[in-house]
């Protein structure tokens, strides 16, 4: 019997670092297998849409501008995504991956939570025929 | 809501449902007489969200990432119960190597999950200094988790099949590095728990339960096994790893607070040689089997050992690509019969340690909401369970 049994572990934490960080001015370096924001790569992509299938979250759409020219945009919806890497594990042809430095995502307004992937003018063409079919589209609303 | 005086001397204090003395929602009446407690009931139901009958509306992958949710601080085991079930009905088999590194996060799971209790349960008791310093070393294993799953909290390791993360050398030698670490630790603080005075003073002797009393009220994990119960699924009916890497049984004969702590603090012990034992001998080969995407129709039980007990799953599938049924039976419930039943004849400032003492998990077991209606009776789809909360929260 004894009382004060972590009295040693007070004293000899006196003379160490904190233990705690000082967020968001300090980071402690992620490792590399930390599941960040998805990103995808269209120039492999088959449309195949193996990831979309076992989404748990409906967090991503393949939309299918040419399937014969593989022109493929995808729409990544980050704020419903669970980050569980299934997508990246169905993808057969490593289109997809996560970031491990991308994980502070939050955000004031819901537009930067919707991402477009795919090439530049794809990208492009894609916005632009949503605006072309509704001038009025908030941007956070799916193009038609 | 103040105490309800309900007859000379006597009162029925509430407490819940809001922050009982954890931070999640329970209902509970105490009646005491005087200091004494003479009766107590609990009221469960406030976090129920549905996930039973999500899981019909989803694939198995997609069910599988779901049940995952349903406890944020076991997550691995809900996952592998509902993994191991499915693969059961699949007819298929995880490779060896998945199913070890399936009980390796397993093992680092239970030791966060009772690092937390440990914190928990000693600030509940009023030494906050264990608590600080428990939950310092915890973040060994947290940041161990994360280094090899890549989340700190659902670390998505399963799926139908296998598993998706391997365990390399670095990881080894992390994981080692970091088990060493935080047993030298546990040492330290089985000796705090079994000398310093204060905290012997709140839990020796308190919330006895013998065996017989804990075979009767249907006590399970540590709880049970601090009353001297020998069962643990891990030993009883092993899976996953379990079958190459025996475990042993940690019990207790004392059957009080005390016995509690000292359980768990030495099931952390038989982890850090489970996880070396399977690091030293951690099979070759792949990582998954391929799984159909249409479960052939048939049900099935899965049972796996949760940081808090036996955890039940029941699958029943139609033959299509999404369940049919999946029934959820988690540990906690098992274990309130034993916080009522113990509580009467301690002090009230004894009910948080002895509520504690079972490691309570309250959004995981509430599977069951009932609406006092008898008029009409109806059956509600997912969707429109989910326009019901929407428009109910509005
Ligand atoms: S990480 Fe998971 S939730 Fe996010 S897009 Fe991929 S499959 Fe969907
Ligand atoms: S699984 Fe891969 S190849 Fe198939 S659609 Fe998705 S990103 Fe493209």
């Amino acid at each position: 019997m004894s009382i004060g049994a972590m009295i040693g572990d007070i004293l000899r934490s006196l003379f160490k670092k904190p233990a705690t960080q000082r967020y968001p001015y300090e980071r402690y370096p992620t490792p590399d297998r930390l599941r960040g924001k998805l990103f995808y790569d269209p120039t492999k992509c088959t449309g195949c849409q193996l990831c979309i299938k076992d989404c748990p979250s409906d967090a991503i759409e393949l939309i299918v501008l040419d399937k014969v020219n593989k022109r493929f945009v995808m729409r990544y919806n980050i704020d419903r995504c669970t980050y569980c890497a299934q997508c990246v594990q169905n993808c057969r042809f490593d289109c997809l991956s996560m970031s491990n430095e991308q994980y502070e995502m939050a955000a004031l307004q819901r537009q930067p939570f919707e991402v477009f992937y795919g090439r530049d003018e794809d990208v492009q063409f894609l916005l632009e025929r949503a605006t072309r079919e509704d001038p009025e589209a908030q941007p956070c609303q799916p193009p038609a | 809501m103040d105490a309800q005086q309900i007859g000379k001397g006597k009162f029925v204090v509430p407490i819940g449902p809001q922050h009982p003395a954890l931070k999640e929602p329970g209902h509970f009446e105490f009646t005491v007489d005087g200091e004494i407690v003479t009766g107590a009931s609990v009221r469960l139901g406030y976090v129920h969200r549905g996930i039973e009958k999500g899981a019909e509306n989803r694939n198995y992958t997609q069910a599988m990432y779901l049940m995952e949710r349903v406890c944020g601080i076991c997550s691995h085991v809900h996952a592998t119960a509902f993994a191991l079930g499915t693969e059961k009905l699949a007819g298929i088999t995880a490779p060896p190597r998945a199913q070890a590194i399936r009980s390796l996060v397993g093992e680092l799971e239970r030791i966060h999950s009772h690092l937390l209790w440990l914190g928990v349960a000693a600030h509940e008791g009023g030494f906050d200094t264990l608590f600080m310093y428990s939950w310092r070393d915890r973040e060994v294993v947290m940041d161990l988790l994360e280094g090899l799953t890549g989340n700190r909290v659902n670390y998505s390791v399963n799926v139908i099949g296998g598993v998706k993360v391997d365990v390399d050398d670095a990881q080894r030698d992390a994981i080692l590095k970091g088990v060493d670490f935080l047993e030298e630790r546990t040492h330290h603080y089985i000796k705090i728990i079994t000398t310093d005075e204060t905290l012997l003073g709140r839990t020796v002797g308190v919330g006895v339960m013998t065996k017989e009393q804990a075979i009767e009220l249907g006590a399970i994990g540590p709880t049970g096994r601090a009353s001297g119960l020998e069962r643990d699924v891990r030993v009883d009916a092993p899976y996953a790893g379990y079958k190459d890497f025996p475990v042993r049984l940690v019990t207790d004969e004392a059957g009080d607070l005390q016995a509690r702590f000292v359980v768990r603090m030495k099931e952390l012990l038989e982890s850090y040689r489970l996880i070396r034992e399977i690091l030293d001998h951690l099979p070759t080969g792949d990582l998954t089997v391929r799984a159909p995407r249409r479960i052939p129709a048939g049900e099935t039980v899965s049972r796996v050992e949760a940081p808090r007990g036996e955890l039940f799953y029941y699958i029943k599938s139609n033959g299509t690509d999404m369940p049919e049924r999946v029934k959820i039976r988690t540990p906690s419930l098992c274990n309130w019969a034993s916080v009522i039943n113990l509580a009467p004849g301690y002090k009230l400032a004894d009910m948080p340690m002895i509520l504690s003492g079972i490691d309570p998990c309250f959004s995981c077991n509430d599977r069951l909401i009932k609406v006092n209606d008898r008029s009409v009776s109806q059956v509600w789809t997912w969707e429109d369970l989910r326009q019901h909360g929407i428009e109910y929260y509005r």
